[in-house]
């Protein structure tokens, strides 16, 4: 659960509470007059994303900035501050039988700035998509505390810049996102899984490839391997030999759902996979979509894995990209979202220095291999990291976000040393 | 003055591409003077035909040298004048960088360069299962470099979402004629979203040069619906009721009895003359699902008074019904000499209100206007129809189309749902967005385009003119 040690990694002096965007306007005016460092905070949950930071600075809480502002439900879309916690959002949504589709591990704490900043996902965003699918509106205060917004609150709008995508994923380093106004969706009115264990990492290739002509649509293709999935209370023990499991969730109607379940197990029977295990009972379906939500952050908030990696490759290298990090760590645990090609490693092993020796010698060279790119999600040690660890370093779009970066916050002022950028 | 530099610009222009590739007489531009934004026309003083990404790089450096104005153009049928050379200068077309790059069926993208026509890559992607989910009205002829310059939209965004949602990268030439490639084949690239800032930009932000796009399955089955109703309330009435009920048709469109003659006249499909609205509903996926879906459409259109709702019997009939909503358009000729279409959003249970004040502004100005609308996204298209040959019509279409836009924001809507601001709706961005809002875009497009040569007076209010009045009655509209 949250305790105070979540903020202990930012360099604190103070932290301000401030009750709407006015307020939190004038906090960063006189933050900017002053010079000083703000590092915006929602649950607390994603502190560890990114560079740890060393300039002191203001910690900015939108704790108070958590209320509805509109939900006009028959419309599906909602416009709330951006300080509500994810499952706040999810019960008011779940009274209209609507929901955001968005998986973010600490619902309880972590808020939908956050996730919005931090450009959350989870199984689901093979069905669903992700959260840059959702966000029609955009408010947030600027590096100067110049209040701005972008979008609006009607699901299509091509009228000025799309700040929403702007924002989404840009780690509160451009701006304060106060206030988002996102798209719903009904709640599915049945889920299940199908899973099966997979010999090998060809093998897993194989069964991912025929799932891109599978007749069914998934919500959710999930690879998993490593010691975190050998026992799942939903996926049973893992047979003999078996290297990974393979599971596919399912959302729809229930004649959907039905229909989803009994065509892909006669796939896999027609590709000569000996059990297909259904997982249909509602309390063990919740289970493990809770565990493949929390897999990531499932260290939060004292680390039990040195370090959380995100690697994003082909989805047609997923296999091989998971042979590659088990030669390096063994002992390392993986779950990835393979029909997007994201992939996530909690490492078992090293120390602060050999992480760091890994990444960048190991598991970047073998995302690149793969076609992608690794970054970390949270690191036990974060302050002996560097850019290049955490960020895989510069890419040629990298000059262009510090442009960016100059004209919304040009004091480098927001979450200062954290992201993608160097220092200005 | 750009012509005393121009016969310089040209030379080094023809160096790069040859002289086949460089338009520089007049009788040869007027065909670039517009898009389908027709009220404002300026002819480019040169139109220049690159070949290649490296073309594309020489030809912006050459116009940084001699600082003269450029832009992109793709097919040219966007609809608010995104390709208008105000200023003049040089456009750039890329209609015949038109290669598909690149079909990855296993990894679910495609890759093309900006002159591919959106329907080739359709047509490139049958049989295989998968398909690229926009579809704008214009696909026969509108270039995925132009889509991803409007962020297009189509009658199948309800469910599928627009082109940002199916772009996964683009490469491009930036203002200062550096390439950079944003994105790419693989998901969740590192650092800002600058592809889903570029998608939707007007051109403005940088020159696309390749794209990579999301593949998305077809979907097993279809069921195709007209329901037809005796007044336009009860249509959107119905439309609001499915949306609320849950269900995310494929699409969800509205044609009033006005069109409805013309598009009747032109197609013979056999659509009710007296009904005063129809809906074309579609819901995709899963058989499996499907024929209850269309049961509970049957039933929610029958609670909102429909005359009937009558179901394609098959393909045929369901391309038919396609054709007739997707040429909609042409068959307005058939109802005045000139026609224009306006591209508000509200949200979707504010359409019964303004289809009725769009009906009571038009009888205010004594203008005829009918309806098509992507009624399930809230995006409206009222056709106010004139003779643009009469001065006195043509400023009292252009008072009642403001005033239907005013009333969209006054519903909490966009003026702009998939056409985009162009040139024709800058005089609206103040009554969307605050001055500071408005500064924030400023300073967007200067991190990109600093000295403003790359479609210079798009889509931002110059800062001195913010909140002033802009109407030109007779400059204006889209036609």
């Amino acid at each position: 659960m949250l305790t105070s040690t979540a903020t202990e990694n930012l360099p604190l002096t103070e932290t301000f509470k401030p009750a709407d965007q006015a307020e939190l306007a004038d906090v960063v005016r006189r933050a900017h007059a002053s010079r000083t460092p703000i590092y915006p905070l929602g649950g607390g949950t994603s502190l560890g994303f990114g560079l740890v930071p060393k300039s002191p600075g203001w910690g900015l809480s939108l704790a108070r900035l958590n209320r509805i502002v509109d939900y006009p439900a028959r419309d599906m879309t909602i416009t709330v501050e951006a300080g509500i916690t994810m499952s706040a959002l999810a019960e008011v949504l779940a009274s209209e039988g609507q929901r955001l589709p968005i998986d973010a591990p600490h619902a309880l704490q972590a808020t939908l700035g956050g996730v919005v900043a931090t450009n959350t996902s989870g199984p689901r965003r093979y069905g669903c998509g992700t959260v840059r699918d959702y966000v029609i509106g955009i408010s947030a205060v600027d590096g100067r505390g110049m209040p701005f917004k972008g979008g609006g609150r009607v699901v299509k709008n091509v009228a000025g810049y799309d700040f929403c995508k702007l924002l989404t994923g840009s780690l509160g380093t451009l701006a304060v996102i106060t206030q988002v106004t996102l798209k719903l969706k009904p709640v599915a009115e049945a889920e299940a899984f199908v899973a099966c264990d997979v010999p090998s990492w060809d093998r897993a290739e194989a069964l991912l490839a025929a799932l891109v002509n599978s007749q069914t649509t998934p919500a959710a293709i999930e690879l998993l391997g490593g010691a975190a999935w050998a026992d799942d209370a939903a996926l049973g023990p893992a047979a003999p030999r078996s290297i990974a499991r393979l599971a596919v969730g399912l959302e729809g109607t229930r004649p959907e759902v039905d229909w989803m379940v009994e065509q892909l197990t006669h796939e896999w029977q027609a590709l000569d996979v000996t059990k297909p295990h259904v997982i249909a009972v509602k309390e063990q379906v919740d289970g493990l979509w809770q565990r493949l939500t929390e897999f990531p952050a499932s260290a939060f908030p004292t680390s039990a894995s040195p370090l959380v990696l995100k690697a994003s490759v082909l989805p047609s290298k997923v296999g091989e990209f998971c042979r590659r990090v088990l030669e390096i760590d063994p002992g390392s645990s993986i779950q990835s979202h393979a029909g997007n090609g994201i992939v996530l490693v909690r490492l078992a092993e090293f120390t602060p220095a050999d992480s760091r020796r890994v990444l960048i010698s190991g598991l970047q060279p073998a995302a690149a291999a793969c076609g992608g790119t690794a970054i970390v999600l949270s690191c036990a040690n974060g302050a002996e990291m560097t850019r290049q660890s955490i960020w895989g370093g510069a890419g040629a779009d990298t000059a262009m976000m510090r442009s960016v970066k100059q004209q919304f916050d040009p004091l480098d002022l927001l979450n200062p040393g954290r992201f993608v950028y160097a220092s200005l | 003055m750009i012509a005393t530099r121009l016969p310089q610009l040209i030379d080094g222009l023809r160096a790069v591409v040859g002289t086949d590739g460089v338009l520089s007489a007049h009788s040869d531009l007027v065909v670039y003077e517009c898009d389908g934004f027709v009220i404002e026309k300026n002819c480019p003083d040169v139109a220049v035909f690159p070949r290649t990404t490296a073309h594309v790089q020489a030809i912006v450096r050459l116009c940084n040298q001699y600082d003269v104005p450029f832009l992109p153009r793709g097919a040219g049928t966007s609809l608010a004048g995104g390709c208008l050379p105000v200023g003049g200068g040089v456009m750039i077309v890329l209609t015949r960088m038109k290669e598909i790059i690149e079909i990855n069926h296993r990894d679910r993208y495609a890759v093309v360069q900006p002159g591919v026509v959106n329907v080739w890559l359709t047509n490139a992607l049958k049989g295989s299962g998968y398909h690229y989910a926009p579809d704008p009205s214009s696909q026969g002829a509108c270039t995925i470099g132009g889509n991803v310059a409007t962020n297009s939209g189509g009658p199948h965004t309800l469910k599928y979402g627009v082109t940002v949602n199916h772009v996964l990268g683009v490469e491009a030439v930036m203002a200062d004629g550096s390439l950079i490639t944003f994105g790419g084949p693989t998901e969740d690239p590192k650092g800002l979203d600058l592809t889903g800032v570029i998608v939707g930009s007007e051109g403005t932000l940088g020159i696309v040069t390749k794209v990579w796009v999301r593949l998305t399955r077809d979907p097993q089955g279809w069921r195709t619906l007209l329901g037809i109703f005796e007044s336009v309330g009860d249509a959107t009435n119905a439309i609001s009721a499915i949306v609320a009920a849950g269900i995310i048709p494929a699409a969800l469109e509205m044609m009033d009895q006005g069109i409805l003659v013309a598009v009747e006249q032109a197609f013979h499909f056999g659509f009710p003359l007296d009904a005063q609205a129809i809906l074309l509903i579609e819901v995709d996926g899963l058989e499996a699902g499907l024929d209850l879906q269309r049961d509970r459409i049957i039933e929610l259109c029958m609670q909102n008074k429909a005359r009937e709702v009558r179901q394609a019997r098959d393909a045929k009939e369901r391309l038919l019904l396609w054709k007739c909503r997707k040429q909609a358009f042409g068959a307005v000729g058939r109802l005045s000499p000139s026609y224009c279409t306006q591209d508000g959003v509200v949200p979707r249970t504010k359409l019964p209100h303004i289809l009725d004040r769009i009906s009571s502004i038009g009888s205010k100005y004594g203008v005829r206007i009918v309806n098509v609308a992507h009624a399930g996204d809230g995006n409206i298209h009222p056709i106010l129809l004139f003779d643009e040959r009469d001065k006195e019509q043509t400023a009292r279409v252009l008072l009642a189309s403001g005033e239907i836009l005013d009333e969209c924001i006054a519903c909490g809507g966009s003026v702009t749902g998939e056409h985009g601001i162009g040139v024709e709706k800058i005089e609206f961005m103040h009554k969307l967005f605050t001055a500071d809002d408005l500064e924030a875009m400023r300073r967007l497009r200067t991190a990109f385009n600093p000295d403003g040569r790359l479609s210079p007076a798009k889509m931002l209010p110059t800062a001195g003119a913010c909140g002033l009045e802009q109407k030109h009655p007779a400059r204006r509209a889209a036609m």
